[in-house]
């Protein structure tokens, strides 16, 4: 019985503005920023309303800023490009050894299993830096030092428990019964894998593999330590805008706007896919 | 103990950006003192609804409600001296058995050894007596049920509301604790409203049962009425397991008087009853309407003996004490049922009687009951 | 030779051990009705059939030939889940079709047969719903025509009408037997209902005790069953059952019961001073309103309508219940009860058991 007066009902959307605000209003600001020039933006007091400009944009774009000390290069886009290669590479190459193995751990109970499948999740709580140094140390040796492969192998770190936990959960969500019919149907346990359980788990891919992508987007200290700059991604890359003619506040948030976007339209894009559904009704009730 | 009145009930469910839902339309009945009523239909018909807003637990949106000569509108729950059984048990987990079963007793003012002495016997009655030290999350659904339903009949209150009260029972203890929580019931002449989707339990607990659909109260009747004489096709056929053969038949008129030629399923004729020894009132009943629902109770079909109609059986199924034949007369399958076996092999042919007084007739249309035998059905019977 | 056999089968869970030993022969074309509580062990024998569990220990043969060690693709079986287990991203058309594709049929065949047996359940105007889009009985009878499609040699039907409401499970288990019979299959089929049972199996085979207690024809499993368990299982309302020690007397032994005596047939006579279960159906126990030979007093407590037939509530003078059942005509004499009455049982079907084992005591073989 709900009894939601109109005053209940506009303290109530008062409340969510507000807290919406809170949430939003750094992103808001730097988007804001990104069309302020550092004057604007350093001014006192700060102000809403200006004059925007495409200036930040256009530095980021074409790679070069006139400034009063000089030409300086801007690599952000080449920064973009590996953020992307990298973050795609890892990424594919998790799902396709992560989802195979979420199934084995799903379906087939063998010793261990659980302590496997936590070890492999414990890397993600274990500090990057225990393992750094000695890596980079590696790394130099056997030639994989500022390499995409190195760095696309050092991701699965990241990326791979992520796939693993996740999808796991969504194949132990379909009921087994239905792979027992399609065996039982006459198809190969490997045709069940593909054409059944692959399919109803979509969702929990799709999640997990947006998730995955967002954290190895974000990657910092990885790349910082074991790449140079060739293959820096938008994380490493931001460091450049600290100058020494100053900290380029406006291109830096154009370039956090750029960086943000691909996983922004990615999650929207997704979406769909994490609201869906798993059973569809297929099964009783 | 007094008269539970409903006059023009309704509730409407009204929420922003959606329409209307009419759960229960303009429902009005009288339950007499110690009587047992049943509130029967299939899903969403608006029995919970009802039996929610007796209990107050929704709001009445509009029409009386009365017990005795008290108003009970604007009454809360707990001021309405009812006891209720929830569907979803809703025991508390951390008292014992007993305790749930008893906790209301405490606040009745009894002394302590009545209290337990009553517990026990409910709890004998309905055979969870060896567990009563137990504690709910540690038993099964069916002892859960058993025990939400003698924490309310434990009680001493003016009206019982029992929710779908025995839906997850032990299907061997259905019959004995039927039986023994009606024999409760009236020894103790409790007044009491059940909600039942089956109309099994409904039959066997209920004095009188309301058959409810869409909202609408189609017949509040004793069991005995609602199978010899169905207010409308719906109620027909929802009553009874096997249900009521139901078969489209057409009106023939001719010199001899009428003959009701059934019509099979996809299309063509199949056999015909003549309505001989039909009577004027029969006959003004069924006025000048074409088509017609004609419906025979299972047990009423007369099989073997020397029956006008050749029927093919198609399946018997022998259940212990009755046999359920399916027949196929020219087409149209029917269900008839005997006591004990009968030796009727399957795609063997047998001899298979209708007889006129155990023929119902609804209109085509409506569904409203026109004949019951040779009798017409009365108007407005509910 | 048995067409299907389950020879000496057993599985564990853990330490919970489902099936110990478990024996049957099916002949070619016989539906054996498999009947037990639940967590007998019914589905888990299903599954071993089908290969989808592989049993710890003994052998089950098709046509002659061990399937142990066979992948459930290489078993010619079709199978119908409680639960439906539709694939959900496909329409029904794609669901039944499955075991077709799985033999490799060609599209037009394959096409062909879908319909047949879409036709056959009444399901042809849905074939492109997917599952969410279907009603349950829909999804039920999809799920049943997937497993028949392709006319396997063994069909196993594991209580397909168990998520079904009480209308449509009647009007399946009128149709459902001819509807085998047009495939030919030898049917296995799980289910908790006696009444489903009864109906539709050629034999039932009780499941309990991790083996099968009894296999027979329905109507010996209702006349003759082998321990009082199953006595207690086959009959709605169940059988009325009292302890008793048969006591030796001028024309053999007997039993006072109600305070009549009983006579104890003469095999029995070594149960007496044995304690023993008498064992009556309610349909054996006649009440009349007025004293005959043989009836004794007792109070009616409580009419409840049946469907069919009429249950009397009966309690004896020492506090017994008895429930006794007759036709509902006869039962609209009784009102609503609270009456005293007289009530005979009909000595010559009467069940005797052992208390102590639970075991029937039968004629001598």
């Amino acid at each position: 019985m709900s009894r939601s007066t109109p005053l209940g009902r506009v303290v109530r959307a008062i409340l969510l503005v507000l807290v919406g605000l809170f949430f939003l209003f750094p992103i808001l600001w730097v988007f804001l920023m990104s069309f302020q020039t550092n004057e604007q933006i350093l001014r006192i007091p700060p102000s809403l309303f200006f004059v925007p400009t495409l200036s930040n944009y256009v530095a980021i774009i074409s790679g070069r800023f006139e400034t009063t000390a000089g030409t300086l290069e801007l690599p952000f886009m080449h920064n973009l490009w590996n953020s992307l290669v990298l973050s795609v590479c890892s990424v594919g190459l998790s799902l396709l050894l992560g989802i195979p193995a979420a199934y084995a751990f799903a379906r087939f109970k063998f010793r261990l299993g659980e302590n496997i499948a936590f070890t492999l999740l414990s890397f993600r709580f274990a500090p990057a830096l225990l393992v750094l140094l000695p890596l980079s140390l590696y790394f130099q040796e056997i030639g994989l030092s500022d390499t995409y492969t190195g760095l696309v192998w050092v991701y699965q770190l990241i990326t791979l428990p992520l796939i693993l936990w996740i999808v796991r959960g969504y194949f132990e969500d379909i009921s087994p019964d239905i792979e027992h019919a399609y065996r039982i149907d006459g198809h190969s346990w490997l045709a069940t894998f593909l054409k059944i359980a692959i399919p109803l788990a979509r969702p929990g891919i799709a999640a997990a593999a947006l998730l995955a992508f967002i954290f190895a987007w974000n990657n910092f200290i990885f790349a910082l330590i074991l790449g140079s700059s060739s293959i820096q991604p938008v994380t490493v890359g931001a460091l450049a805008f600290v100058t020494a003619s100053g900290i380029q506040y406006g291109q830096i948030a154009a370039a956090v706007v750029f960086s943000v976007l691909p996983t922004l339209l990615l999650a929207l894009y997704a979406q769909r896919y994490l609201v869906e559904g798993l059973s569809l009704g297929a099964v009783k009730g | 103990m007094a008269t539970l009145t409903l006059e023009r009930v309704s509730k409407i469910y009204r929420q922003r950006r959606r329409q209307a839902v009419h759960a229960v339309i303009d429902v009005s009945m009288a339950i007499q003192d110690g009587e047992i009523v049943g509130l029967l239909g299939s899903s969403g018909c608006g029995k919970t609804s009802t039996l929610r807003m007796i209990a107050g637990f929704e709001e009445i949106s509009q029409g009386v409600i009365r017990l005795g000569s008290r108003v009970l509108n604007q009454l809360r729950p707990a001021e309405r001296n009812v006891a209720m059984a929830f569907e979803g048990y809703a025991l508390y987990p951390p008292l014992t058995l007993r305790d749930n079963i008893g906790f209301s007793l405490l606040r009745d003012k009894g002394t302590k050894a009545k209290a337990e002495t009553k517990v026990r016997q409910i709890a004998e009655l309905l055979e969870i007596a060896d567990i009563l030290d137990r504690y709910p999350p540690t038993i099964s659904g069916g002892q859960q049920q058993r025990t939400s339903l003698a924490r309310a009949l434990v009680r001493s209150a003016d009206l019982f509301l029992l929710d779908e009260p025995m839906s997850q029972l032990e299907p061997q203890l259905r019959a004995i604790l039927r039986a023994r929580i009606k024999d409760y019931l009236i020894e103790h002449r409790m007044t009491t409203v059940f909600v039942t989707h089956d109309q099994t339990e409904a039959l066997a607990l209920a004095d009188r049962i309301a058959v409810m659909e869409a909202g609408v109260l189609q017949q509040l009747a004793t069991p005995h009425e609602l199978r010899d004489r169905p207010a409308n096709l719906f109620v027909a056929s929802f009553i009874g397991e096997p249900p009521m053969n139901i078969v489209a038949v057409r009106v023939e008129r001719g010199p001899d008087g009428l003959r009701l030629t059934a019509e099979k399923p996809g299309g063509g004729d199949a056999f015909a009853i003549d309505l001989a020894g039909a009577g004027l009132e029969l006959l003004a009943a069924i006025g000048d309407r074409q088509r017609l629902q004609l419906g025979i109770r299972p047990h009423l079909i007369e099989v073997g003996g020397a029956g006008p109609l050749k029927a093919s059986v198609v399946s018997n199924q022998w259940l212990g004490d009755q046999t359920h034949l399916g027949i196929d007369i020219d087409g149209c399958l029917l269900v008839a049922v005997a006591d004990g076996a009968i030796a009727a092999p399957l795609d063997s042919e047998v001899r298979v009687a209708l007889p006129l007084r155990s023929l119902h007739l609804f209109d085509a249309d409506s569904g409203a009951a026109l004949s019951h035998g040779l009798e017409p059905a009365l108007r407005g019977a509910a | 030779m048995s067409f299907l056999v389950i020879d000496g089968v057993s599985r564990r869970f853990g330490k919970l051990e489902v099936l110990r030993d478990a024996a049957l022969s099916v002949e070619r074309g016989e539906t054996i009705a498999i009947f037990g509580p639940s967590g007998a062990g019914k589905t888990v024998l299903l599954r071993l059939i089908a290969g989808i569990v592989a049993a710890d220990a003994g052998d089950i043969r098709i046509a002659g030939e061990s399937v142990v060690g066979l992948g459930p693709e290489a078993r010619d079986v079709g199978m119908a889940f409680q639960n439906f287990a539709l694939y959900p991203h496909w329409p029904a058309f794609e669901n039944i079709a499955s075991p077709l594709r799985g033999r490799g049929m060609v599209e037009a065949d394959i096409k062909q047969k879908v319909q047949q047996v879409a036709e056959l359940l009444r399901i042809a105007h849905v074939l492109h719903h997917l599952p969410k889009q279907l009603s349950n009985g829909q999804k039920q009878r999809t799920a049943l025509a997937r497993s028949l499609v392709r006319g396997p040699q063994v069909l196993l039907l594991d209580d397909p009408l168990r998520n079904v409401d009480a209308k449509l499970r009647y009007e399946m288990r009128l149709e459902l037997p001819r509807l085998l019979r047009q495939f030919e299959s030898t049917v296995l089929y799980v289910t908790q209902d006696y009444k489903e049972a009864m109906a539709l199996g050629d034999r039932v085979g009780v499941l309990q005790g991790r083996c099968f207690q009894q296999v027979d024809r329905p109507a010996a499993i209702y006349n003759d069953p082998r321990t009082v368990e199953i006595a207690r299982q086959f009959g709605d309302p169940a059988i009325n059952l009292y302890p008793c020690r048969p006591v030796p007397g001028a024309s053999g032994a007997g039993v006072e019961i109600f305070g009549v005596r009983v006579a104890v047939p003469d095999r029995l006579a070594a149960m007496v001073d044995r304690p023993c279960l008498l064992g009556i159906r309610p349909e054996d126990v006649r009440v009349e309103l007025t004293a005959g030979p043989g009836a004794f007093p007792v109070e009616l407590d409580a009419v409840t309508p049946l469907n069919v037939r009429t249950a009397l509530f009966l309690r004896s003078p020492d506090r017994q219940e008895i429930l006794a059942t007759c036709s509902e005509s006869e039962g609209t004499r009784f009102g609503r009860g609270h009456r005293p009455v007289f009530a005979r049982l009909d000595a010559g079907k009467i069940l005797w058991f052992d208390q102590a084992t639970g075991e029937r005591l039968r004629p001598a073989a």
